[in-house]
């Protein structure tokens, strides 16, 4: 009976042996690059199930955490009470860097906000500042959009912007989750004010410059290359340190001169 | 008979315990003072209930009050004033609505509800409370219509004819004799939209603008705000299992469950009142 039941086990499980699984959850704005490197290596390599799913830097941490994935994609630095829980388990690997642009309404844009100071974009978070008028453009009212705040656009920008990767904003007016819900808000209205990775922007979208100590700092590839953009991050993938070969390959495969293609391709800067 | 009866009251019994036991450590710390805090700051251990409690309130009351006249209104319609061989079709065209996954509306609710609002009534944005309450409104509209359909269907045709008989006009036969025979019907409809309403995430997720605050005045239905379902569905991802804000979320769980179990209840009582 004993040896009948191992048996039929075995038979079970013996499917589950044959295929290595890779989940990768996270980060929206890591997400681009993920999906077109697995793209690549699930034709290299077709006895790896890979999967690819977003839902957020803090969804990422949580996954990983929890063993519902087996590498989380990053937007921003680890929290003090992420790194606790996570402990000497995992490292947290860069795969390409970015900015957190402050993005307008097309419209905002054209009527000559071109421009703000990180006080200004920070008064208008806090709510004190709430018509465009008083920025240069037409009499309109700001929205204000907010990120979720397990996003870790909204950790970058609050971090830098407001002070405190938590602090509350409440200027906000309505709040959105993915990089693709902010930028539809933004590109549906006339008159709105979000954040935004860099690799999102586009003509019914723009980002505008910030002033740092008196200097006009557009968030472009090349500034933020050369780091002189303010809100800029590192994009990580979050790994176990005794990982699996498979997950060791995909990492390899990302910081290669291929990998690293598909990082500029999908507009960011690669960090090899 | 009895053997059902007992597993849904055993289903019931451990869905509510499971919430429980999950709210329980936020339950233990803030408890029900939390019902009426307005603030929450999961990052600063602030949990107030109260914005989005009301925004669930408010949506599904709205959503119920628009959507029954229409349903009641289209039922009656469509069963006594209808040719019977056109009868096939509206049903059937309800029962396809019906059948429409709930991400579908919050899609139409975002291209064409939304900027609809914005430009009508020269919002800031359209997304608000009574965004999410028109979508629900169309939401159960239909579960609504063929229900209350089949209850209307159900009254006896000896009570319609003698009700004829008695030289009672239309407006007597409908509001003396038609709506109250299929009440009860009629609740029950009401019950299942009401539960579909408060559970609805996705839809309302979309279009309610996610901000968790108090509407200003609190009858303001037309500024950003937040339900019990859409704070869940976009706060659950990250929650640490075990954290008290996943405690705080599977306490906003609890108090949805409450909520469509009290609002059972009082159906039924009422029902009995009738009786």
């Amino acid at each position: 009976m004993g040896r009948w039941l191992l048996l039929l086990l075995s038979l079970v499980c013996l499917p589950l042996q044959a295929v290595e699984r890779i989940r990768v959850v996270g980060s929206t704005t890591v997400l681009p690059i993920m999906a077109e490197a697995a793209k690549v290596f699930r034709q290299r390599h077709p006895q790896v199930k890979l999967t690819v799913a977003g839902g957020g830097s803090g969804v990422g941490v949580a996954s990983v955490v929890r063993g519902m994935a087996e590498i989380g994609m990053v937007s921003r630095s680890l929290t003090a009470r992420e790194r606790k829980r996570l402990g000497e388990r995992v490292e947290l690997v860069p795969i390409a860097r970015d900015a957190v642009a402050v993005a307008v309404s097309k419209e905002v844009y054209l009527s000559g906000v071109r421009r703000l100071t990180l006080k200004q974009v920070a008064a208008i978070y806090r709510g004190e500042i709430d018509n465009w008028k008083a920025l240069g453009g037409t009499d309109k009212p700001i929205l204000v959009v907010d990120k979720e705040a397990s996003r870790g656009t909204r950790h970058v920008f609050a971090r830098v912007v407001l002070g405190h990767p938590h602090a509350r904003a409440p200027g906000a007016k309505i709040l959105s989750g993915s990089n693709n819900e902010e930028k539809a808000i933004l590109a549906g209205s006339d008159k709105a004010i979000g954040m935004l990775s860099h690799a999102w922007l586009d003509d019914a979208v723009r980002g505008i410059a910030v002033v740092v100590d008196g200097q006009v700092v557009e968030p472009s590839l090349e500034n933020i290359a050369n780091g002189r953009y303010p809100i800029g991050r590192d994009l990580s993938l979050l790994v176990p340190v005794d990982r699996t070969r498979w997950v060791q390959r995909l990492m390899d495969f990302l910081l290669s001169p291929e990998g690293q293609a598909i990082v500029q391709r999908s507009g960011y800067v690669p960090v090899m | 008979m009895h053997v059902s009866a007992l597993l849904v009251g055993l289903v019931l019994f451990l869905l509510l315990g499971f919430l429980w036991f999950g709210a329980w450590p936020f339950l233990r710390q803030d408890g029900i003072a939390s019902l009426f805090a307005s603030q929450w700051y999961p990052f600063e251990g602030l949990f107030g209930m109260a914005p989005a409690l009301l925004g669930s309130l408010w949506v599904v009351l709205l959503a119920l009050f628009l959507a029954l006249p229409l349903a009641l209104a289209g039922a009656v319609f469509n069963l006594e004033l209808m040719p019977s061989r056109w009868q096939g079709f509206l049903r059937l065209g309800m029962q396809v609505l019906a059948g429409i996954p709930s991400v579908v509306y919050g899609l139409m609710g975002l291209w064409l509800l939304l900027p609809l609002l914005e430009s009508q009534l020269e919002l800031l944005t359209g997304r608000s409370l009574l965004a999410a309450g028109l979508l629900l409104a169309l939401m159960i509209l239909p579960t609504l219509m063929v229900m209350s359909e089949e209850a209307l269907h159900g009254v006896r045709a000896e009570q319609k004819e003698s009700a004829i008989n008695l030289g009672l006009d239309w407006n007597q036969r409908l509001w003396r004799v038609l709506l109250p025979q299929a009440w009860p019907g009629i609740r029950s409809a009401c019950l299942l939209a009401l539960g579909r309403a408060l559970g609805e995430t996705v839809a309302v997720m979309l279009v309610v603008g996610s901000m968790d605050r108090l509407p200003q005045p609190w009858y303001n239905l037309l500024q950003p705000a937040q339900t019990l379902t859409s704070r869940i569905g976009r706060e659950i991802g990250e929650a640490g299992m075990g954290s008290l804000h996943w405690s705080a979320l599977m306490a906003s769980g609890l108090l949805l469950a409450m909520l469509a179990l009290l609002l059972a209840s009082l159906a039924q009582l009422m029902g009995r009142e009738k009786r």
